[in-house]
């Protein structure tokens, strides 16, 4: 069962890679698969919130020998937040006819790669899936293959491939100083290890997820990739792909490296402020709606990184939170904003009110669980910074709105419907969690304790 | 033999970081190609310990073979990898007749500039159809009748 997910999209996308995706019959297969891994994640899902975080050795081998799987509540939040993102954008590209026939295989490998990330529970397997997703977001960047749609995969590419290198070469050291490869195996080593190594080990991961979310001094490959690729990739990349660097931090920095993680807390909340700060001037300066939006997401993950400095129960809380939010939200933007017509205006709207953390919308949760962490922490600055940084986003926002959705062109055609409907249930969705959020509140708390309890020592092995 | 597989390290890296900084794509993608191996290399220095070869059963010290299996995948990740990017700088050749980045980031700002305008221009302006991606459109209908020609 608990390779069920990963089974049905690894053979699914294996069979769509030699189907003509183009046709709507086989688009529709994918998003039947697709929809069928989303369900059976659930149906984990269900299974670990009433028995507790799964583990299993694949092969038979003994535990702390053979690659494992562990499934805990914090693995199954993100990779249905994934899929389910993976499944809109999919929906929507059908909706608007499929240009490249491997397109639908594509989104299910990346499915593949960022479910079998999310269970994983060895660091050398969490980078092989970490680049079959890497891999399949290169080969969809250039999706549509206009030249500007090539330049962006390629700045992608090089960047990217880049921060792989660097978690290659923190996890080989890792396995130098502490002789495991499974997470739980190393979580243990850890604090017997010497200061030194394990703060330069810590400090490449950093840097390595920080370039996939696209943190201020790494976020330079971001807006030309955001607003070069297809309206679709975007939101792949921004709403599913960039979860990579919020579970990588959480789990290698909360759950692996705490030491570390709480040394560098100064740095991570002067990176964050920056970042807050940057994306929003930025934004608020910026004409073309998608390059707004993407400088809006380097201003998010600012939020995601104090969150994550101030740490403990409270701060982990709004980190997951948050990011759950923030990838819906820039699903639905991104999607939206290439459409015309009422209803994705409206849905549009929706999204805004979200990103400036307006209470109707999901975003206000988000928003109000990094203040709490902040007023906990007693860091008024940064409360207020947060507030600060909310009346920005509203601003460039309804910027974006006022140029895109208030005085309709007349030379515009509206959209087709189908696509607008995708957009409208998401904007639904989005309210509905900000309406009635404790299942998501209940979902998160639970991660957080699942991150935090004491990991069960475990005999040393060779 | 470790100080050795680190020198090895270290000039890879360096001449890896040093070609991706070159203007040129073919040399940043030799220079991604380098640093790659750097990587491989490092994880083979990760567990670098004299010792027979990990075959049962097992008599005196054995070699770490686990260092191994990753450098393997890690290789095979990267040749993958490696086999796409070319094939991207190629394409990147033929949309631009280029391949030197200075001309692509201009071709890039460019494109900044018509985004703009087409963001800001408050009424179409008469004659254009003043929807904002006209060329790219127009290249991409151009692209569809060469399929629809092909097949």
């Amino acid at each position: 069962m608990m390779v069920l997910p990963l089974g049905i999209l690894w053979f699914g996308a294996v069979l769509l890679a030699v189907l003509d995706g183009t046709r709507l019959k086989n688009a529709i297969l994918a998003i039947l698969i697709l929809t069928l891994a989303l369900a059976s994640t659930i149906w984990l899902g269900i299974d670990i919130w009433s028995n507790g975080p799964r583990e299993m050795v694949i092969g038979g081998w003994e535990r702390g020998i053979g690659i494992s799987l562990r499934i805990d509540t914090l693995g199954i939040l993100f990779a249905t937040l994934s899929l389910f993102v993976l499944l809109a954008a999919l929906i929507f590209e059908t909706a608007n006819r499929v240009r490249a026939r491997i397109f639908p295989a594509l989104v299910l490998f990346m499915g593949v790669g960022l479910t079998g990330l999310f269970f994983t529970g060895d660091a050398f397997n969490f980078y092989v899936f970490f680049e079959i997703a890497m891999l399949s977001a290169y080969v969809l960047a250039s999706y549509g293959e206009t030249p500007r749609q090539l330049r962006a995969a390629f700045l992608f590419i090089v960047v990217n491939l880049l921060g792989s290198m660097l978690f290659l070469l923190a996890i080989a050291a890792l396995y130098h100083i502490t002789g495991r490869l499974d997470m739980v195996g190393i979580e243990t080593q850890m604090p017997l290890v010497a200061e030194s190594p394990a703060t330069l080990i810590a400090t490449i991961m950093f840097i390595a997820f920080s370039i996939k979310l696209g943190l201020f001094p790494f976020h330079f490959w971001l807006a030309p990739v955001y607003t070069g690729t297809r309206p679709s990739v975007a939101a792949i990349l921004s709403g599913a792909l960039a979860n990579i660097g919020t579970y990588g931090l959480l789990r290698f920095g909360a759950d692996i490296l705490p030491r570390e993680l709480d040394h560098g807390a100064p740095v991570l909340i002067v990176l964050g402020v920056v970042s807050i700060i940057y994306g929003a001037v930025q934004s608020i300066s910026r004409q073309s709606p998608s390059e707004v939006l993407a400088y809006s997401a380097i201003g998010q993950v600012g939020y995601i990184m104090i969150a994550l400095a101030i740490g403990g129960e409270v701060g982990y809380f709004a980190v997951i939170l948050y990011a759950v939010i923030n990838a819906l939200n820039k699903g639905l933007l991104f999607l939206s904003v290439s459409m015309r017509g009422w209803l994705v205006g409206a849905s549009f709207a929706v999204g805004a009110f979200s990103v400036a953390g307006v209470p109707p919308a999901a975003g206000f949760l988000g928003k109000i669980s990094i203040f709490w962490a902040a007023i906990d922490d007693d860091a008024w600055l940064i409360a207020g910074l947060i507030f600060l940084g909310s009346a920005l986003s509203f601003l460039y926002m309804f910027q974006i709105y006022r140029r895109r959705f208030w005085i309709p062109r007349e030379d515009e055609e509206v959209s087709h419907i189908m696509p607008q409907v995708i957009v409208a249930a998401m904007a639904i969705g989005l309210l509905a969690v900000g309406l009635w959020p404790d299942p998501l509140l209940d979902l998160t708390s639970h991660a957080v304790s699942g991150l935090l309890e004491a990991t069960p020592l475990v005999e040393n092995q060779p | 033999m470790i100080l050795l597989l680190s020198l090895a390290v270290a000039i890879l890296f360096a001449a890896g970081a040093y070609l991706m900084l070159k203007h040129d794509l073919i040399r940043l993608i030799i220079g991604m190609v380098l640093v790659g191996n750097a990587a491989n290399l490092f994880i083979m220095a990760a567990g670098l310990q004299r010792g027979d070869a990990p075959i049962y059963p097992l008599e005196d010290d054995v070699s770490d073979p686990l260092v191994q299996a990753m450098t393997l995948t890690a290789i095979v990740i990267s040749f993958a990898v490696s086999a796409l990017v070319l094939s991207l700088a190629y394409r990147v050749y033929v949309a631009h007749s280029s391949v030197d980045m200075r001309e692509l980031s201009q071709a890039e700002e460019e494109q900044a500039v018509l985004d703009d305008q087409a963001a800001e221009a408050p009424e179409p302006e008469p004659g254009s159809d003043g929807s904002p991606h006209t060329g790219e459109e127009q290249l991409e209908d151009e692209l569809e009748v060469e399929e629809a020609t092909r097949s």
